[in-house]
């Protein structure tokens, strides 16, 4: 099998160097993307179509990073991209937002089981931060209850103390609890009666290097009913879960309700835009904050999330995700035991977390990952992944044939194992 | 780049001191090895010097057989220079108090002359100029001072500042191989429950390596000339095993400069 080799990825990352910080900055980037070790990796792509892209140097990877998850239909699927089109003609962004707008919000209502509206924004984060906000104007409260390792975008409430850019006063209102652990959640809120406004987590717990875990037995409905009891917000973080497990969101499929979900990376198959959705208990909080952005309400991203949810709906994406997932998934845990690899796969199938667990250090992960990449198949070594629906079973055959040869590589050059 | 300091006066005081000592002074066992004239000037040398400051750190210096060794252990010694406070220690190694001699008060000479020679080169060493950095051995013993001082200064800071103990927690359990290809400079960070502490040389049983490509690359990282995201891109500072150590490390490595500075 061929390895690849990025001599002009190389030569417009050292353009690049010079006119952007650090290149290619944040998660799509050599640092934090965590290529290691860098030459391995692609740095541009010049297309992308289905479950592929292809960087600048003309090498086709078969992506199960899907650009962090906006990919859920496939690159350049033809019925969103015919809606975009169509939208186009029409308008995008406008002094009076198109009516799509309502179609959208209207079409999520009837889609995500909790919602009684939607507001929309642009990224991840624009929701999440949303979500705080309308919680202490709802509540008139001001801390928040986060669970430790948990992504909720960048935003300084996010961050912690100690990091670049972050002082003490921007993250004094957060509270860490660990995950499934419902005690310590009760303890804070029992100490802290009058002051908590919100509870927000993801549906699962899904960290980086760290193996994901779905919640216990009971745990949601637990949490439910402490924040019923206690006047706090619920809000779920399903910016990267949702649509991969529940077309009616994640809440629902871990059986409970939430009071706030947030949405953002499958809803547009790539065209960006956020969503918050929420019960009508908080409608009037909502509208009490001034909250918008210059392109929020544009039509064009609402024309690419009509075409992708409903077409999800009509895969029922959900499911065919988790058994693509589940198949390849399963037969890569088979090629690694018959080279001595015991490649723990953890989380859903359709956004699954990987890792060889023969060392503490990730080094061998590191080492298979990035021959599995030079080979034609982008996975990160640090990140859950994704599947979307247009992996095919050829497609899943060549990736465990890449992962046959990379284990073979790795065990070449650690034969201890 | 700023980072934050934690705390108040007095806890910024202490951690300077820890700096101080156990990452600025203990230099001075690497300056006896790098430089030839410091190697030779100790050469008959039977010394021990310890450092005692109220409230802050203790160790002494020890010059035997042509070697110079730091050491936290104390023990019997020749001199003992006392300090009334973190901020009097500070103030002496800027140049501007001076120490209080408790035992030794016959050896002053070596203090007021081998000693300040040494002190003065270390200076010279860590104080550098564009000219003198043009200097290709001025360069390489320049910068693998004061990666010394950085990394064992960082294991300081996660110890005491308040913000940089909120790092050094981060860091998982674990030892951090940190060395320059050019130079065979290494350093290892052992991190357990929180608290970190910096030895010379690499560990065979490290959980994270950050490996500098070579001395000026190093030289320009630590000195804030070009940020270690575009060196990791470039492949000039390569990093592997477990990110979260390095992460969290390198948070503490950018608190470091707000202390030397």
């Amino acid at each position: 099998m061929q390895t690849y080799t990025y001599n002009e990825n190389q030569k417009l990352f050292k353009k690049a160097l010079n006119l952007i910080p650090t290149g290619v900055y944040g998660h799509l980037g050599p640092a934090e993307g965590c290529f290691i070790p860098v030459q391995s990796y692609p740095f541009f792509s010049s297309r992308a179509k289905g479950a592929y892209f292809w960087d600048v140097d003309g090498n086709r990877f078969i992506d199960y990073m899907c650009a962090y998850g906006p990919n859920v239909l496939g690159y350049n699927d033809e019925d969103v991209d015919m809606a975009v089109a169509e939208q186009m003609k029409l308008g995008n962004c406008t002094t009076a937002p198109s009516s799509i707008m309502m179609d959208f919000a209207e079409l999520l209502v009837d889609t995500v089981e909790m919602a009684d509206w939607a507001f929309f924004a642009k990224n991840g984060g624009d929701v999440t931060s949303f979500a705080l906000m309308i919680a202490k104007a709802a509540t008139g409260r001001k801390k928040t209850i986060l669970v430790n390792g948990g992504y909720h975008g960048v935003a300084p409430w996010t961050q912690k103390l100690g990091y670049p850019g972050i002082c003490e006063e921007d993250v004094v209102n957060n509270l860490y609890v660990d995950w499934n652990n419902y005690e310590q959640v009760e303890k804070i809120v029992k100490e802290n009666p009058n002051d908590i406004a919100c509870f927000m987590a993801t549906p699962y717990h899904h960290p980086v290097f760290t193996d994901n875990e779905l919640p216990e037995k009971d745990y949601w409905q637990k949490i439910r009913k402490l924040c019923t009891d206690y006047g706090i917000v619920l809000a779920i973080d399903d910016v990267r879960c949702g649509f991969r497990l529940d077309m009616k969101g994640s809440d629902h499929y871990f059986g409970f309700k939430a009071d706030l979900m947030c949405f953002c990376k499958a809803l547009g198959n790539g065209y960006n835009f956020s969503a918050l959705c929420g019960t009508d208990a908080l409608k009037d909080a909502v509208s009490s904050v001034m909250y918008t952005g210059s392109y929020w309400l544009s039509a064009v991203p609402f024309a690419a999330g009509m075409a992708c949810i409903k077409k999800l709906k009509k895969l029922d994406g959900p499911k065919l995700m988790q058994d693509k997932g589940k198949k390849l998934t399963d037969g890569l845990v088979e090629i690694g035991k018959s080279y001595g690899f015991n490649l723990k796969v953890t989380g859903v199938p359709s956004m699954w977390y990987m890792r060889i667990t023969n060392d503490d250090s990730l080094t061998l992960h590191q080492e298979w990952v990035s021959e599995c990449v030079r080979r034609g198949a982008f996975f990160a070594n640090h990140h859950n992944l994704f599947i979307n629906c247009a992996l095919s079973d050829e497609d899943i055959k060549l990736t465990h044939e890449i992962a046959n040869e990379s284990f073979k590589v790795v065990k070449n050059n650690h034969k201890e194992i | 780049m700023c980072y934050m300091k934690g705390g108040d006066y007095v806890t910024q005081e202490l951690t300077k001191a820890n700096i101080n000592l156990y990452a600025v002074l203990r230099n001075l066992e690497d300056l006896c090895e790098l430089d030839k004239d410091m190697k030779t000037l100790i050469k008959n040398i039977s010394m021990k010097i310890k450092f005692v400051v109220k409230n802050g750190p203790k160790g002494y210096l020890s010059f035997e057989d042509g070697t110079c060794t730091f050491s936290k252990i104390l023990d019997k010694c020749n001199i003992i220079l006392y300090f009334k406070s973190p901020h009097h220690f500070n103030q002496m190694i800027d140049g501007k108090a001076n120490p209080i001699p408790l035992k030794g008060l016959t050896k002053i000479s070596f203090l007021k002359n081998e000693f300040i020679t040494l002190t003065d080169k270390l200076s010279y060493y860590l104080k550098p100029t564009p000219s003198l950095l043009e200097n290709e051995t001025y360069l390489k013993n320049n910068t693998i001072l004061t990666a010394y001082t950085a990394f064992f200064a960082l294991a300081q800071v996660g110890n005491t500042d308040p913000i940089g103990k909120l790092s050094a927690k981060r860091i998982p359990d674990g030892i951090i191989n940190v060395s320059i290809t050019e130079s065979n400079t290494g350093i290892h960070l052992v991190a357990k429950n929180g608290h970190l502490k910096a030895k010379k040389g690499l560990s065979s049983k490290n959980r994270a390596s950050m490996t500098f490509s070579d001395i000026i690359t190093t030289n320009k990282i630590l000195t804030g000339q070009i940020d270690t995201y575009s060196c990791i891109a470039t492949q000039k500072l390569q990093m592997k095993g477990y990110i979260p150590m390095l992460d969290n490390m390198n948070k503490l490595l950018g608190l470091v400069s707000s202390y030397l500075q």
